[in-house]
């Protein structure tokens, strides 16, 4: 084994040599590879961004989502709720400006484009998105059903006219306030808010090249339908019909957060004339996924910026510019490769992509650092640039090789997810890495040869060199000024929390330029002086972070994913505050029997349920509706508005007929509540926002009343069939598949990682040794989040070991050069001390750059971003830690030899540094 | 009512019509002629007509149902009435299924724009009858379906030509008959209240009966097709007996056949009120009569 690990390193510390021989035939191999990708990418790149990419059209959820669609169409809408400025949503000058935008929304052809913005949030404003409007319910179009002796009355609950005198329009008010079907609906109890509804054909819509099957040439209706003359006059026509025709199944346009997105600025552009008298509060799937398109044209946003401290601190750490350009080729040729390969293979990608863009910079930054940092410090002690190239990869190349299959373990695991987004994500990152590697090994020892900067004190000195050597010499006094006008400076132009961002960074990166050296080579003599009590130290903070660990809660929350104060999260906290809440649900029955729905009993229990699941759940559930309710409403209507009948009735004649004029309705609506032959319908609830972790406990709760009020029908209706469904029920499957998928890879990727480290450190105890501060950096993420009540939502979940296992990264390279060097010197205290300052410094550098760069994430207003941003940083930082403290204090005090025979375990660099 | 409409809308067209003179007309004047003939023959008219509707497939290139069709049948009785004849009167009564036997409605349908249209339902179950007002115009009402079929009724009430742009497309031939395309856009004011971006109608040149139907969607995508068959001559009148609505989206269709049509029936204006909704042995008795007359 030893023999393999040293013949292993000696053969990476080959591998510059033989690329630069070839270098000619390598280069032109790699640009002609590298052109197939970029046209791979621009021609055959098939992004899908939507929900129902997640899940596996086979999967039980999809399957019921995808038969509540079928029956009853799209439930994509926009509940546009308003407060009135003037405190009244049944003011006269509310009323008007609502009846107003309510017709523009109707009939917005005769709008002219002239009087609205070209563009919003720099998307183009095109009208003809408003052709997804399929219909708008408002106060202004409302009306009321009443009985006036024997007739009954369908009115406006406003008029068109608005009435002159106040009184009447507070007459209006009082009427609108006693509507329980409206209130709460299309205005608040106290009538400081109001409602308007936006229907759309959000994927209702059939796919673009829909032919009928009906256009084909040659079909003709079939005979049976004029065949009627043989039936006399007392009989009924019986058309025929063969079950063995052949029914298109109609696909449906899907819809991605473009389609949402352009919609949605449209609508804002038609309301927001209305500014002035109302402030607006939208919700729904439109503004939602508008408000997914901001975080993403945000996060472009602070991916430049990223990259920009990136480059700065590459440039300052290595002080040569070539340190920044190299990295950047061989990241950009890695994700080339990734991406072309993936399409090429003709596999769909989703926004996931952006995470694999994301792991393999930063598993890219890492290898090139590493190996970077090595060749400049040989090349600072004198070696000439061959030998510094070909030292520094024999020094590096398995301590890469092995992090590249760590890291490649743990996405790996991804591929097991039921979620093909994951799996595809997990199958494009594991070969990014891989490709990070091979571009490390065969492209930066060229591009190294081509640029690289001279020998240290050479003439040639760089800009930053000859900046920090001219900063070197001013004064105390001039640098402290300096430094206080630049935190001055920074903090008035940033504000409080940037400000105090880049003055981290730079004093970090200050201290670590400056004093990088004289750092690393007393951590030893530090470590060694008190290992206990840097050992009980870390204890300490090992043991509280897995007490945080059981604090944590797995929950997503999809308003809590933005920040406080944020449009869209004052919207549906102010929606779920004072109208019915924001999210819906919808419970399908199935009868699979013809008329099914007319079935007293049936009916009865579906009120019964409606009724124990708003009062139980009052917390939970604002409203439910559903086909019992209209045959209440008209049984007493009907019944000269005596509430005595408001009730389900015993018998199916009566129901049937009570239906009579609901059947009449526009053939969508009622189609959108109940099958054509009745044998189908559904609950809708009304719920409140929440946390998957709370809808998960009440979707279990609904179950079991599901079952208890349906089981005594088992008798009648043997195939009935009574499930929870709807986009909302689906996206907490989804959460839940992510959160197990993530927990399997991250075990997984544990368990590998124990492994590689146990075969490479050659001893079980080592390998064990190496896994303390491997998860030290995991637990105190999660732990620290599990102390500040932080809940662990599915995006974090799902970036979280990525962080990790670059966290790890360093602890890998650590480990596995100590291993190197104990083998070569047989002592451990040199090959401490020769580890720290070796890769002390490749470890600092890329916990700078990854560090801090990913701890601009924070700023992100999406907090499934911010957390891992923050956490994830701070996870680095403490890895960093781990591997300058707590693994010298460890093998200080327990001599691990790691298989090495007649090791020398003498603690002596105390007299060493001295 | 509403089954009246249908009739009008669809079916008729006059024999008195000039055909000689017919390849000349413009748009306007061919849908014009197709709806003055319509007015002569849903005056004193008994009906019994059934309704099925079903998923539709396709086998050996045909258009049939894929599933047993759920059937009601109605019969129903109009009358003109107003100084042109332009106000009528009709009652529907269902038949089936069971459940909705006895179900009927009532109801009066001005000419004047100013006077609201009266419509009385009846409940057999309850026993009772109500009579229904939209209290205002009907300018925001949506299209309702036709007893829960295909048809809805914008498809049954084409409304005012004045409302429509209209344009001879092209001479074409359909189930073997000369027609001329004509497409109907209606204009702003109608789009208001209209589910379809445009229509186009494919009418007899020699009968004056509408054998087809395309109704299109704001997107410009055929989304239902009316196909017109057995064009008869009742009375007088062609007619087509058998009207086929088909959703192109959903796969359903709905089928309306008349069973029995007679017009130039006598109808008592006893018949024509609430009375025929509510009293059984009454409305048997009449519908004998007229039975009677048309044997």
């Amino acid at each position: 084994m030893e023999k393999l690990l040293i013949s292993l390193s000696d053969a990476f510390a080959q591998v510059p040599n033989r690329v630069l021989r070839y270098r000619h035939f390598v280069l032109s191999g790699l640009i002609v590879v590298s052109s197939l990708m970029v046209w791979g990418i621009f021609t055959r790149t098939e992004l899908d961004m939507t929900t129902d990419s997640f899940l596996n059209q086979e999967d039980p959820s999809m399957l019921a989502l995808n038969e509540y669609r079928r029956q009853f169409g799209s439930d994509d809408s926009v509940f546009l709720v308003y407060r009135a400025r003037d405190g009244d949503v049944f003011s006269r000058e509310s009323l008007s400006a609502i009846q107003q935008l309510t017709d523009d929304l109707r009939y917005w052809q005769q709008l002219r484009p002239s009087d609205y913005p070209d563009t919003i949030n720099g998307i183009d404003l095109d009208f003809n998105e408003l052709n997804h409007v399929r219909r708008v319910q408002s106060i202004a179009n409302l009306r009321f059903q009443e009985n006036q002796g024997d007739t009954l009355l369908s009115n406006r609950l406003v008029p068109e006219r608005l009435p002159e005198s106040d009184d009447e329009l507070a007459a209006i008010k009082a009427l609108a306030l006693n509507q329980q079907d409206y209130l709460l609906a299309f205005y608040s109890a106290d009538a400081r808010y109001g409602a308007v509804m936006i229907q759309t054909d959000f994927g209702a819509q059939p796919i673009e090249d829909y032919k009928p099957a009906v256009n084909a040439t040659d079909v003709v209706l079939d005979d049976s339908f004029i065949d009627f003359d043989a039936f006399s006059a007392d009989e009924t026509f019986d058309l025929e019909f063969d079950e063995s025709a052949q029914i298109q199944e109609v696909s449906f346009e899907p819809v991605d957060m473009l389609g949402y997105t352009n919609f949605h600025v449209v609508t804002k552009a038609l309301y927001e004339k209305y500014g002035e008298q109302f402030e607006f509060f939208p919700v729904g799937n439109p503004p939602m996924m508008e408000f997914m398109m901001e975080t993403l044209t945000q996060m472009q946003v602070l991916g430049l910026v990223m990259v920009l401290i990136f480059t700065l601190l590459l440039y300052v750490l290595f002080r040569s510019f070539s340190a920044v350009l190299w990295p950047m080729a061989t990241i950009a040729a890695s994700m080339t490769w990734t991406w072309g390969f993936t399409v090429w293979l003709g596999v769909t990608i989703s926004q996931m992509i952006g995470l694999t863009v994301l792991l393999v910079f930063a598993v890219g930054i890492a290898d090139c650092v590493h190996v970077m940092s090595a060749y400049f410090s040989f090349r600072r002690e004198g070696h000439d640039h061959y030998d510094a190239l070909s030292k520094a990869y024999g020094k590096t190349g398995l301590a890469i090789m092995v992090t590249t299959i760590t890291t490649m373990a743990g996405v790996l695991a991804l591929t097991t997810s039921e979620l093909v987004p994951i799996q595809v994500f997990g199958m494009m990152s594991a070969f990014g890495v891989v490709m990070a590697f091979f571009f490390t090994l065969v492209l930066l020892p060229i591009l190294l040869d081509l640029w690289h900067p001279g020998a240290p004190g050479a003439d040639d000195a760089s800009l930053a060199d000859r900046l920090g050597d001219r900063w070197s010499s001013l004064s105390t006094r001039t640098k402290t000024v300096a430094a206080l006008t630049y935190v001055i400076t920074l903090y008035s132009m940033l504000g409080p929390w940037v400000g105090s961002y880049i003055t981290v960074i730079s004093l970090l990166t200050y201290i670590v330029v400056n004093w990088q050296v004289a750092i690393l080579s007393s951590v030893p003599s530090f470590v060694a002086r008190s290992p206990w009590l840097v050992l009980s130290m870390f204890a300490g903070l090992f043991v509280i972070c897995s007490y945080g660990m059981t604090l944590i809660r797995i929950d997503s929350n999809m308003t809590e994913l933005t920040k406080e104060g944020s449009a869209i999260r004052v919207a549906y906290e102010t929606v779920d505050e004072n109208m019915a809440g924001a999210m819906s649900m919808v419970i399908m029955v199935d009868t699979h029997t013809s008329d099914g729905l007319y079935n007293p009993r049936l009916m009865q229990a579906m009120d019964q349920l409606q009724s124990r699941i708003e009062t139980r759940y009052s917390d939970q559930v604002t409203r439910t509706n559903s086909l019992a309710n209209i045959v209440k409403d008209t049984y007493q209507i009907m019944s000269d508005d005596d509430p005595a009948y408001y009730r389900v009735p015993d018998d199916d004649q009566m129901i049937s007929q009570l239906l009579y004029l609901f059947n009449s309705a526009n053939p969508e609506d009622r189609r959108a509540l109940v099958s054509d032959d009745f044998s189908r319908s559904h609950i809708s609830l009304n719920i409140y926002n929440a946390g998957s972790y709370q809808y998960q406990r009440f979707f279990e709760e609904i179950s079991r009343e599901i079952d208890e009020v349906f089981g005594p029908l088992d008798s009648e209706f043997p195939d009935l069939e009574v499930y929870l469904t709807g986009s909302m029920a689906l996206l907490m499957r989804m959460a839940d598949e992510v959160a197990n998928s993530q927990f399997s890879s991250f075990t997984f990727a544990m368990a590998v990682i124990s492994v590689i480290m146990i075969v490479t450190l050659g001893s079980f105890q080592g390998g064990i040794m190496a896994m303390i501060p491997n998860m030290i950096p995991a637990l105190l993420g999660f732990g620290l989040m599990g102390i500040l009540g932080i809940a662990l939502d599915t995006d974090t979940l799902l970036i979280a070991p990525l962080i990790i296992g670059i966290a790890v990264d360093d602890t890998i390279h650590f480990m596995t050069h100590y291993r190197v060097e104990l083998i070569r010197t047989g002592s451990i205290s040199e090959s401490l001390v020769s580890t720290i300052r070796d890769v002390g410094q490749a470890v600092m550098f890329t916990t700078m750059v990854l560090g801090l760069g990913f701890a601009l994430l924070s700023f992100s207003d999406y907090l499934g971003m911010a957390k891992m941003g923050f956490f994830g940083s701070a996870a680095i930082f403490v890895a960093l830690l781990c591997d300058l403290f707590l693994i010298p204090a460890m093998i200080i005090i327990f001599k691990p030899t790691f298989g090495v025979k007649d090791a020398d375990t003498r603690i002596y660099f105390r007299e060493k540094m001295a | 009512m509403i089954v009246q409409r249908l009739l009008c809308a669809f079916l008729v067209s006059s024999i008195f019509s000039a055909p000689a003179s017919a390849q000349n007309l413009s748009g306007r004047e061919i849908m014009e002629q197709v709806e003055e003939s319509q007015r002569a023959t849903s005056d004193s008219a008994f009906n019994r007509m059934q309704l099925s509707t079903c998923r539709f497939g396709i086998k050996d290139n045909r258009i049939t149902c894929a599933e047993r069709p759920r059937i009601k049948s109605l019969e129903s009785v109009a009358k003109n009435y107003g100084d042109d004849g332009k106000d009528t009167k009709s009652v529907t009564i269902v038949q089936e299924p069971a459940a909705e036997r006895g179900v009927g409605m009532l109801s009066f349908s001005y000419d004047d724009t100013h006077r609201d249209n009266e419509t009385w339902l009846y409940l057999s179950a309850l026993g009772r009858v109500k009579r229904i007002a939209s209290g205002n115009s009907d300018d925001d009402a949506e299209p309702a379906s036709v007893f829960g079929s295909e048809f809805t009724t914008e498809d049954t009430d084409t409304g005012k030509l004045e409302e429509y742009k209209i344009n001879v497309l092209e001479d074409a031939t359909e189930s073997g008959r000369e027609v001329w395309k004509i497409e109907l856009i209606p204009n702003a004011e109608r789009a208001r209240k209209s589910r379809y971006s445009k229509t186009i109608n494919y009418v007899d040149k020699e009968r004056f009966v509408v054998l087809r139907v395309e109704m299109f969607d704001q997107y410009d995508n055929e989304i239902k097709r009316l196909l017109a068959s057995r064009v008869e001559l009742v009375n007088d009148v062609w007619m087509a007996r058998s009207l086929t609505m088909m959703n192109l989206v959903s796969n359903r269709l709905s089928n309306m056949a008349f069973l029995e049509i007679y017009t130039d029936v006598g109808v008592e204006d006893e018949f024509l009120t609430t009375r025929t909704l509510t009293d059984v042995a009454f409305r048997e008795t009449e519908l004998e009569k007229l039975r009677q007359q048309v044997d």
